[in-house]
């Protein structure tokens, strides 16, 4: 291979770097060496250090090698890049900067922008002539699939690009861009590059005779192969750190696969002939040797400092801790040009916003909210905003994550725990964006206890432990949907297609019998009875599986771009103007006159229309902030283990620490020594668990007997624990239990004593029989139910109506707790129904991760306490309101008791 | 199955059960509502894959109704049939073959919308918006219903939540009796509940899997 640097294309780039000052980086140049050869991989760098160039520029470099003298002038070339991201605000920016460089290099590449937002016009433009570059939503590349005849655009096709990948590979969006890439790598296999083709159109400005394929290329160069092979097809992926970028980068690059086995052999395949389970022309190696890893060395420093409440509250209350010391933020806002303050959910985010104007009313105007449900016009002001610095501060949720960055931004406060120390990082990475500048982060805690994260985040930092993101397995509801996908356009031939599938990460181990059951599912309905039915979704005709209803392919169209959501209202001013979107589940507690704050506003509800509240202006003084669901991110494991050797550590001042590196006072992490007090009533009262201990105490109150188990563990392995461990009790006698949990512990609440003592807890907590009590809880509980409403909406069971026309949908909808109980009755085989247990079973339990904690139980002390009253540490696990229920009574005798208990009362 | 509870008013005697019906036995009427018939082949018709055996269920269990009571009349309080005609009410239409001898009068509910011939052919007497059987009054909506007679009605799909200690809270179809008005389960299994006021009710019966219980 020639050298990259020799290149004509990288030449006109760097000479143009320079012209802004600039010089590549080096990682930059290698990803561009990669491209350039025709290799596929993974760029690992974080915001803010030129990585959407690292891409992008390599794929202009090489279209330069390609044609060297005719690069300014050739127009129409068809799609080259297909940009994929993850988010439809990024979008806009992100194209804005390639048209710059477009515009700068004199190129005659156009930029297209496909999601939710493009017109219809802008649509059919974009059927009769592609950009060059498209930038797309994983949904919206599927919406592409559904075109009559869409493989013809991916001819030209040079790159695909998976920007902010680590985002998407442990989704369902990640699978929808896995498919995407097997359907299109699939049709590059099965027809050559278009390359020859599109060189021979005419010269630009004349007419567009398109595949008119006699005249010859006018680049002579051509005859020697330049840099860049003209049948490459390559897929690169953008993502910050997460703990197994190598198998992420495999996950994106496994359809590659395809084009390996057919291109050296047979050149173009039939449908159906490619050979099952053909790997061949893949490294023996291993999946790890495709593509290559580029890492941006760019070491950034990073400065984690806590904001700390001048007395502790024993007893935390979650959320109410962090507004008290909004006061102390007003120092930080004004040492900084422009500062972010991220909030881990939207009603927070509304609350912090009203407080900050109320305690510092010299702020309005250069303060701003920013969340999710907010409407885009004002999101996008703010973020131009933001780019002007126009702002000292924005109040934001997780929707200001991702993106390009905002130069003004120098210190971003995180309020409540990230969660995670890879988002703890991405967010502080928002701030400090001269190569020189250190990041700057504050931790402010909402309850008390939260300190302790801080701590641990630190120490998890420091010693670089990052969370991996789990690409999800055989996910059957996307599957559905993709199959109806491809059988609104072309419609499919199930062998073709099926070896594609297989060549995912996601679908590679799914067996011909699921296969088939897809295909009965789509066709059929699933179990029907054999007369009276008149399902119809795919038809079969000739082989070939179609859609050939309008109405059920306009109907799916629509349904691949929904965001998978509690039923979201909109909210209307009564005169017009659109305020944002709302729960339904919030809106309906509400009655007209109601107030309530959305978007910094305080309205007051007036009449609730279709899908629509319409709403006022309000003054009264007493305005609801709405909770939204979902806005809980559940801890990692990584910094699970951390916070258990913090606790440990907590201890340490009384030299009890237990891990060894023993603390001398002075060392103790600031936080840690704050919460000094609160540790000595958890002491005095209960127990401070060493890091080789299990606590549990049990408390009796006015609402029963409580268990409360402390494995510092993180939400999700709580939950599985928690139904484990109730269901193995509730064996033992018939008692109801409801259920909650946060990241440090559990509670299992009764009406009636827990039989839980010395005698029994290690066997409550044994390993053994696990993966059966795992499946059994799961279907004592209703988590499969919650699980099913994703699975219902993707899976084509709930349809949310045409735009304008809810009312007339109204008779083909039924919510998906009603469907989860109807298919559980009636068709409990059903593969949706199916995935739901799985999810859970996968997801939820995380069977390994409960495993490996039960063994350390097994292993470790386990520490029961009777205290007398609520300890610190699990009063917010108390105060939770997020419950679930398991039970071994009959459902009528639990009627009959809770009723004559109530009687009692 | 649980043996009907028996609910006097005004006079008269009721039969409730758990099979979410009512049984007049003075005029030897069933009562029920919101069947929705033929809702799944609406469903899978329009390509979501709903399973039918909600619906082959429903039916099953009217046919044993109509055996245990062997009423004279079936009383339907609206929404009998979900939608337009399709496959699934022919074979409502075989089924009613074999009741040939049952008198059946709806009264018509907002889902009701089959054409008059429809309903003619399948020997229902249709009424709207009102059907006065002294000392009752039967409305799909309660909107519609008039005072001086109690009336009984169907269309909001009722339900009632019941909370215990330890924070438990579960949710049941219900039949509500209020001062002057009942409003009936829905029939058919597949569709949802809306919970009731409780404090308003004189008596209401929750549906607990195959159970009646009065709160």
């Amino acid at each position: 291979m020639k050298d990259l640097k020799k290149s004509k294309g990288y030449a006109v780039v760097r000479d143009w770097l320079a012209t802004r000052g600039y010089k590549p980086f080096a990682y930059q140049e290698e990803a561009w060496r990669h491209i350039c050869n025709g290799e596929s991989g993974l760029v690992n760098a974080p915001t803010g250090t030129g990585k959407t160039f690292s891409v992008f520029l390599g794929a202009v470099i090489q279209f330069i090698n390609l044609h060297p003298k005719t690069y300014q002038s050739k127009a129409k070339n068809g799609l080259q890049l297909i940009w994929i991201t993850p988010l439809r605000a990024l979008a806009k920016d992100i194209g804005r900067a390639m048209e710059e460089v477009l515009f700068e290099l004199d190129m005659r590449w156009q930029v297209g922008i496909r999601n939710g937002d493009t017109s219809t016009a802008d649509r059919a433009k974009q059927k009769r002539q592609m950009p060059e570059v498209l930038i797309i939503t994983p949904e919206s590349l599927h919406l592409l699939l559904t075109q009559k005849g869409y493989a013809d655009l991916f001819r030209t096709l040079k790159i695909i690009a998976a920007d902010e990948w680590h985002e998407l590979v442990g989704s369902k969006r990640g699978v929808q861009v896995e498919l995407a890439l097997s359907r299109i790598v699939g049709c590059r296999a099965a027809a050559p590059s278009r390359e020859d083709v599109a060189d021979a159109q005419p010269i630009p400005g004349g007419k567009s005779k398109k595949k008119n394929a006699s005249s010859k290329s006018e680049d002579s160069e051509m005859a020697t192969p330049p840099l860049g092979g003209r049948e490459a097809l390559s897929i690169w992926g953008i993502s910050a750190t997460i703990g197994n970028l190598e198998q992420a980068k495999d996950v994106l690059l496994a359809p590659l696969k395809l084009l390996k086995v057919e291109s050296p052999q047979s050149g173009p395949s039939q449908p159906g002939h490619s050979p099952l389970g053909g790997q061949e022309g893949f490294p023996p190696e291993g999946r790890g040797e495709v593509g290559t890893i580029v890492r941006a060395k760019l070491h950034k420093q990073l400065e984690i400092l806590s904001v700390l409440p001048d007395e502790i509250e024993k007893y935390p209350w979650a959320g109410h801790l962090g507004i008290k010391l909004a006061a102390k933020i007003l120092p930080i806002l004004e040492e900084s040009r422009t500062t972010l303050i991220f909030i881990n959910t939207r009603g927070m985010s509304e609350l912090w916003y009203q407080t900050l104007l109320t305690i510092a009313p010299h702020l309005a105007g250069a303060l701003a909210l920013h969340h999710g449900s907010i409407e885009k016009e004002l999101r996008t002001w703010v973020e131009e905003a933001l780019h002007e610095g126009k702002l000292k501060a924005v109040v934001c949720t997780a929707s200001l994550d991702l993106g390009v960055d905002f130069r003004p931004v120098e210190t971003v406060i995180q309020v409540g725990s990230p969660k995670g120390v890879a988002r703890f990082l991405q967010r502080a990475g928002r701030s400090g964006h001269s190569p020189e500048a250190i990041s700057r982060i504050y931790f402010l805690p909402t309850h008390s206890l939260e300190l302790i994260e801080a701590a641990a985040l630190k120490s998890a930092i420091g010693e670089q432990f990052i969370e991996s993101r789990e690409p999800l397995l055989l996910c059957y509801d996307v599957l559905v949907q993709y199959l109806c996908t491809l059988a609104c356009s072309d419609g499919f031939i199930p062998s073709v297609i099926f070896e594609e599938v297989k060549a995912t990460n996601c679908f590679a181990e799914l067996t011909e019998d699921e296969w088939n059951e897809m295909l009965y599912f789509i066709t059929s309905g699933g179990n029907a009875l054999q007369q009276y039915d008149e399902y119809k979704k795919v038809e079969v005709e000739a082989g070939v599986y179609r859609i050939n209803s309008r109405r059920i392919a306009m109907r799916h169209r629509l349904h691949i771009g929904t965001i998978v959501s509690d039923n979201m209202m909109k909210v209307k001013f009564l005169g017009g103007g659109y305020v944002g979107v709302i729960e339904e589940s919030f809106i309906s507690r509400l009655e007209p006159g109601d107030a309530f704050t959305l978007a910094g506003r305080h309205v007051e509800l007036v009449t609730i229309k279709e899908m629509t509240a319409f709403v006022k202006k309000s003054t009264k003084k007493n305005a609801l902030i709405p909770s939204w669901m979902g806005g809980r991110l559940p801890l990692s494991a990584s910094l699970g283990k951390v916070l258990r050797q913090t606790v440990d550590d907590a201890g340490a001042v009384r030299g009890e620490s237990s891990n060894g590196k023993r603390q001398t006072p002075g060392k103790m992490p600031v936080e840690l020594e704050v919460l000094q007090p609160l540790f000595d009533l958890q002491r005095r009262l209960s127990h401070l668990p060493k890091e080789a201990e299990l606590l549990i105490e049990q408390i009796e109150t006015r609402d029963g007997f409580h268990l409360f188990v402390y494995p510092f563990e993180g939400r999700l392995v709580h939950e599985a624990m928690a139904a484990l461990l109730a269901y193995r009790i509730s064996r033992i006698t018939p008692i109801t239990f409801s259920i909650a949990m946060n990241d440090y512990g559990f509670e299992l609440l009764s009406d009636q004593p827990i039989p839980v003592d010395d005698s029994n807890v290690y066997e409550l907590f044994s390993p053994a029989n696990l993966i059966e009590d795992i499946q059994r809880s799961v279907n004592a509980t209703e988590m499969a139910k919650r699980k099913f409403r994703d699975i219902a909406v993707i899976g084509g069971l709930i349809f949310q109506g045409f735009p304008g026309e809810y009312k007339k949908a109204r008779h083909l909808q039924a919510s998906a707790g009603l469907l989860f109980n109807v298919f559980n009755e009636y068709d409990a085989g059903n593969v949706l129904i199916r995935q739901a247990y799985q999810e859970v079973f996968d997801q939820q339990m995380e069977e390994a991760r409960l495993r490996e904690m039960l063994q350390r139980v097994q292993k470790s002390r386990i520490v029961l306490t009777y205290p007398e009253r609520l300890t610190p540490f699990c009063f917010p696990i108390k105060v939770d309101s997020l419950r679930e229920n398991l039970t071994s009574e009959k459902l009528a005798d639990r009627v009959r008791r809770m009723q004559s208990e109530l009687g009692r009362l | 199955m649980q043996a009907p509870l028996r609910h006097q008013l005004q006079g008269q005697t009721l039969w409730l059960s758990a099979q979410r019906s009512l049984f007049w036995e003075e005029e030897k009427a069933l009562v029920v509502s919101d069947l929705h018939f033929g809702k799944t082949g609406h469903f899978r018709k329009a390509g979501i894959a709903v399973p039918q055996g909600v619906y082959k269920e429903d039916l099953q269990r009217l046919v044993n109704l109509l055996h245990y009571f062997g009423p004279s009349q079936l009383i339907v309080v609206g929404d009998f049939f979900h939608s337009h005609a399709n496959v699934e009410l022919d074979w409502f239409r075989r089924w009613r073959n074999e009741f040939s001898s049952l008198a059946i009068t709806l009264v018509k509910g907002n889902h009701d919308i089959l054409k008059d011939d429809w309903y003619r052919a399948a020997a229902i007497e249709v009424v709207h918006p009102t059907l006065v059987a002294k000392p009752f009054l039967f409305a799909h909506d309660r909107c519609d219903t008039a005072p001086g007679l109690y009336s009984f009605c169907g269309h909001i799909h009722p339900g009632v939540s019941i909370h215990g200690l330890g924070k438990q809270s579960l949710r049941f179809p219900c039949f509500y009796f209020g001062p002057d008005h009942c409003i009936l389960p829905a029939f058919s299994k597949f569709t949802g509940a809306v919970s009731m006021d409780k404090g308003q009710a004189d008596a209401i019966y929750a549906i607990v899997e195959n159970e009646l219980i009065k709160l």
